[in-house]
């Protein structure tokens, strides 16, 4: 009763998180909302007074090279995550057999977490460079092949290299979340399972994967939070290039917004990219919710 | 001791212009005085940095180095000071193909900085650092590509003879970029070895593009800023860079390549021929880093279809901002900067002086040194620079408009488009960027 | 031999491979690493040099300005800076999450999963559509060049999820619980301080690792909100050894290693409480 009587109380405890939130988020949306409704140019600050409606958005609508880096994001972010999900997985119940020695282990399978990703990107422009690259070197040395690969520059290779790149520095996230997920199982189903003659395979689909899936959620949801930081890498290694084959969103506003000074244009497909985040984020969350709620805790 | 020879040369020639030499040797009294300024940051440009203590001690003024970054971060931190009104500093660094983005937030220098000084200065840089009519910028060191080539490569006699007899001429060092093609092709041995190389994305090869097309008789635009490189020359320009990449002459990664990746290939030994700045020259040379110190030849840049030389060029150069608080601070900072002596700094590391004595003066201390490398550099770049050095237009959406040019010329390298339609669809961009600015 | 010593080989076997496998997928990484003791000659090579046949701390001294070589990168200000910034934001977010979290835990109040939704999303707004308006308004506030205005921006990155694991873990914790220090007298802080969170503690650190690692590593907004040597984190710093035609990789690698040891040694000590304070963090609450 008397938790309840604190009406006030659990606004007062809130308002901190919400201040910071509004201060840094909400105002500057607002205000990037406002300018993708002006042709607004950083370097013409009075171009932000005037107003044009809606133009930036119908220019949107047939300017091609936006829906394709919109349509390759989208790719960028479906194969990533789901590969990040998958080697996740494998390394957690690789870890979770390890008895001892295992928080080395697990330091050890956290170690891409400790690089920036503006230093992956530069990590792997190294090693995928054509010429003095150690991944093509390595490859020559082995006589794997007589040829330079251009790694970064043919078609589907430079989409596989920044997508290789972004799972080497995020499966680390997946699999500590997913061995969380393992360490909390009861192990009760899976003795039971074992004495019923389930074979591994069995034991691991029908047990241990519904399991673990809120966990994959919570995962994807952590990720799809911060998965724009895949610009960084991005915009070292190819910045969207040659030809805009790997031209994501957020390398086009960045190039948009301010080496060619159009922040309206710009804003007008940060708008865009922002609610393909949100749409991708709020997916995983419902999921999870559901999960949550499957699993008995109060949601 | 090494007193300036410029300054005493000058004296005595203009003996009425007192207040230009005392603005030179003495560089005014500005005690207390703080001058906030933003730099260009890199290896190349610190040792000039080196040396603003002189000034603060000359003058009792104290620099404040705000920012200091690589000229794309720079670039766009301006951008973000216009666009936040916080133009709160003095002095910035600049660049030729930059300054016309920057609208007028920098100062005319004509009258601010005396007539008599911008005498020392190379009229082409003065005239290339005018922006309609303003002088937004005092030039600090210019540049400009030459080819440099592996020398051995072209004394070897069997090389000699299997040039002759598949193409039918004389194996020597370029004169024509149809030469370099055919010497590249020669010389090819993929993955092992590469005929040439270019830079292949950002402005960086919109400018290759732009100088080739320039000397294929192309331009950019008519003179009423009509796009007109979709032209006849525009299409050989392109077919040149696609036959190299088809022919596997170049490195296959070029397209994601620039200056550091084409600087690094040369002096890994790896390349015969290689287009490249002055800045690069003391590297080739210098066994610690390259592979290829000792065996390098060095041409002026060769001429294309229609007659003339390649010479894309820009200086890098420091501003002055309109809200700047003490522009006579200012004013005798970026003089002291740009000084005989300074750029004497500058020049002994291969940067390429804006001051005609400086020219000379660098020259005959290589050659009094014994460096006969640096000294056949800078005459080789004596040569290109009053000859043949243009800019890129100095227009504000230059930027904008390269950034619609590079990709189109990638997908025709690579065969994704043809090359005529690749740049019909950048001409046609270029127009909307055009009349929206308000040229057309 | 005994099934015990079977089992016994079995593990130790699993364990050597599980190591190799684990160093292998680290490859990349302690290439940059190894890189970062060899100086750029051998580095970029072609052909190759595989056994390193140099390796050497010049690239270090070079950074601390011990070499003639090469102009010293203000190392020491940046990783002061960076640690001063990552420190304290994560601190104020786990202070704000806490606070949020256990609100969210206890309480029930109108527009509650509105709000924890909402609260969710802002962290999905991409930099790069913030980074313009944010720097807009720092620059009135005075908070461009200043670390405050870096941490600010990193608690609100950070508190989001924060409030998330601590939310789940404070609701583990049975109401009883305090209530019954409540009935002996205890306030509610002395409740919360002496009985729930010291509960909650490896939540509340698994959070603060997260946190710390997002701050020390983000380089896109920091990149635009610092300009000198007064703000400037070591990933900002990275850019120092690009100019306009060069990169020094050797140079580079030697601050990488510097960035990633603290952040090693961080996560190596909080590693015990990491997995459990994500398992009932993140998902049984």
């Amino acid at each position: 009763m008397r938790w309840r009587a604190e009406k006030h109380t659990p606004y007062l405890l809130l308002s901190p998180a919400i201040l910071t939130i509004l201060f840094v988020v909400a105002v500057p949306l607002v205000f990037s909302l406002y300018t993708s409704l002006t042709p607004y140019r950083l370097t013409k600050p009075d171009s932000i007074n005037q107003f044009i409606g809606l133009r930036n958005y119908e220019r949107l609508l047939d300017d091609t090279k936006f829906w394709w880096a919109f349509g390759r994001t989208i790719l960028f972010l479906t194969i990533a995550l789901n590969l990040e999900f998958l080697l996740g997985l494998g390394i957690a119940l690789l870890i979770n057999r390890i008895t001892w020695g295992q928080r080395t282990l697990r330091t050890i399978m956290m170690f891409p977490m400790m690089f920036s990703p503006i230093l992956v990107g530069f990590q792997f422009k190294f090693i995928f460079n054509d010429n003095i690259g150690i991944l093509n070197n390595a490859l020559q040395s082995l006589g794997l092949t007589d040829g330079a690969i251009p790694w970064l520059v043919e078609r589907d290779l430079a989409m596989f290299s920044i997508i290789f790149a972004e799972v080497w520095m995020s499966t680390s996230v997946f699999a500590i979340l997913l061995l969380a997920g393992l360490f909390a199982m009861p192990k009760d189903p899976l003795e039971a399972a074992k004495v019923d003659g389930c074979t591994p395979w069995q034991v691991f689909r029908h047990i241990t994967l519904p399991f673990i899936m809120p966990f994959a959620y919570i995962a994807m949801t952590i990720r799809s939070l911060d998965v724009a930081r895949a610009y960084d890498i991005v915009d070292v290694m190819t910045g969207g290039g040659p030809a805009g084959r790997t031209e994501l969103l957020w390398t086009l506003i960045a190039r948009v917004g301010y080496d060619n000074a159009k922040m309206g244009q710009a804003n007008a497909m940060a708008y865009v990219s922002t609610i393909l985040s949100i749409l991708f984020t709020w997916y995983f969350f419902t999921k999870l919710v559901a999960a949550r709620r499957y699993m008995g805790g109060a949601a | 001791m090494r007193k300036s020879f410029a300054f005493l040369a000058s004296a005595a020639i203009l003996p009425l212009m007192l207040t230009g030499i005392a603005n030179a040797t003495d560089y005014g009294k500005f005690d207390g005085y703080t001058l906030r300024v933003k730099l260009i940051g890199g290896a190349q440009y610190e040792p000039l940095y080196a040396e603003i203590a002189k000034w603060e001690t000359a003058t009792g003024a104290k620099v404040e180095i705000l920012s200091r970054k690589n000229h794309f971060e720079l670039d766009r931190e301006i951008k973000q000071d216009i666009a936040a009104g916080t133009l709160d500093w003095c002095v910035g660094s600049n660049h030729t193909s930059f300054a016309p983005q920057y609208g007028t937030i920098y100062r005319d220098l004509n009258g601010v900085i005396p007539a008599e000084t911008l005498a020392g200065f190379d009229a082409l840089a003065i005239k290339n650092s005018t922006v309609d009519g303003r002088l937004v910028q005092l030039p600090r060191h210019s540049d400009i590509s030459n080819l440099f080539y592996k020398k051995s490569l072209f004394e070897d006699q069997a090389n000699k003879d299997g040039f002759k007899s598949e193409f039918g001429y004389e194996l020597a060092p370029p004169e024509t970029w149809d030469q370099v093609k055919d010497q590249a092709m020669f010389f090819a041995d993929a993955p092992n070895f590469y005929g040439t190389q270019y830079v292949g994305k950002d402005e960086a090869i919109t400018g290759r593009f732009y100088e080739m097309l320039v000397a294929n008789g192309g331009a950019l635009f008519d003179e009423d800023w009509n796009p007109t490189f979709n032209s006849e020359a525009g299409v050989m320009t392109v077919q040149w860079f696609k036959d190299l990449y088809d022919a596997k002459a170049v490195p296959a990664g070029v397209l994601n390549y620039l200056w550091d990746d084409t600087g690094l290939g040369f002096a890994s030994g790896t390349v015969a021929l290689n287009l490249d700045w002055a800045g690069w020259a003391s590297f080739f040379n210098d066994p610690a880093n390259s592979k290829v110190a000792g065996d390098i030849g060095l041409v002026r840049a060769p001429k294309g279809a229609g007659g003339k030389r390649t010479g894309w060029s820009g200086s890098h150069s420091f501003s002055i901002t309109e809200t700047c608080d003490n522009v006579d601070a200012a004013a005798s900072f970026v003089t002291f900067l740009t000084d005989h002596d300074q750029q004497m700094v500058e020049a002994r590391k291969g940067l390429l002086p804006t001051r005609t004595q400086v020219w000379t003066d660098a020259k005959k201390e290589f050659a009094d040194a014994g460096n006969d490398f640096l000294v056949t550099v800078f005459d080789t770049y004596k040569v290109s620079m009053s000859e043949d050095a243009f800019t890129p237009p100095l227009i504000e959406p230059w930027i904008e408009v390269s950034n619609e040019i590079w990709p189109r010329l990638q997908a025709a390298i690579l065969g994704e488009m043809e090359i005529k339609a690749a740049l019909d669809e950048a001409a046609e961009a270029t127009r909307t960027i055009m009349e929206d600015a308000g040229y057309l | 031999m005994t099934s015990l010593h079977k089992r016994q080989v079995k593990a130790v076997l699993t364990w050597i491979a599980t190591f190799i496998l684990m160093i292998v997928m680290c490859v990349p990484g302690l290439w940059v690493v190894l890189s970062g003791f060899r100086p750029n000659r051998e580095i970029l090579a072609k052909p190759p040099v595989w056994i390193p046949e140099d390796l050497t701390l010049d690239n270090f001294a070079a950074i601390f300005g011990l070499s003639d070589a090469q102009v010293a990168i203000p190392v020491i200000d940046y990783f002061a800076n960076s640690m001063i910034i990552a420190v304290t934001s994560t601190a104020i977010a786990l202070l704000v999450g806490m606070s949020g979290g256990y609100a969210f835990a206890r309480f029930r109040f109108g527009g509650k999963n509105a709000l924890f939704l909402g609260l969710m999303l802002s962290r999905a707004v991409p930099g790069i559509a913030l980074s313009l308006p944010v720097f807009i308004i720092w620059s009135h506030l005075g908070l461009i060049d200043a670390p405050m205005g870096l941490i600010i921006v990193y608690v609100a990155l950070n508190v989001p999820f924060t409030i998330w694991l601590i939310d789940g873990f404070f609701r583990q914790i049975p109401k009883e619980l305090s209530e019954a220090a409540q009935v002996d007298g205890c306030t509610r802080w002395q409740a919360f301080w002496k009985i729930e969170f010291p509960l909650a503690r490896s939540g509340i650190a698994s959070a603060g690792v997260f946190a710390f690692l997002t701050s020390w590593n983000e380089y896109a907004l920091a990149s635009q909100l610092t300009r000198s040597t007064d703000s400037k984190t070591l990933p900002v710093g990275l850019m120092d050894f690009t100019a306009q035609f060069t990169i020094d990789w050797a140079g580079m690698c030697a601050m990488a290693v510097i960035i990633i040891i603290p952040a090693l040694i961080l996560t190596f000590l909080v590693q015990k409480h990491l997995i459990a304070g994500l398992t009932f963090g993140g998902v049984k609450g």
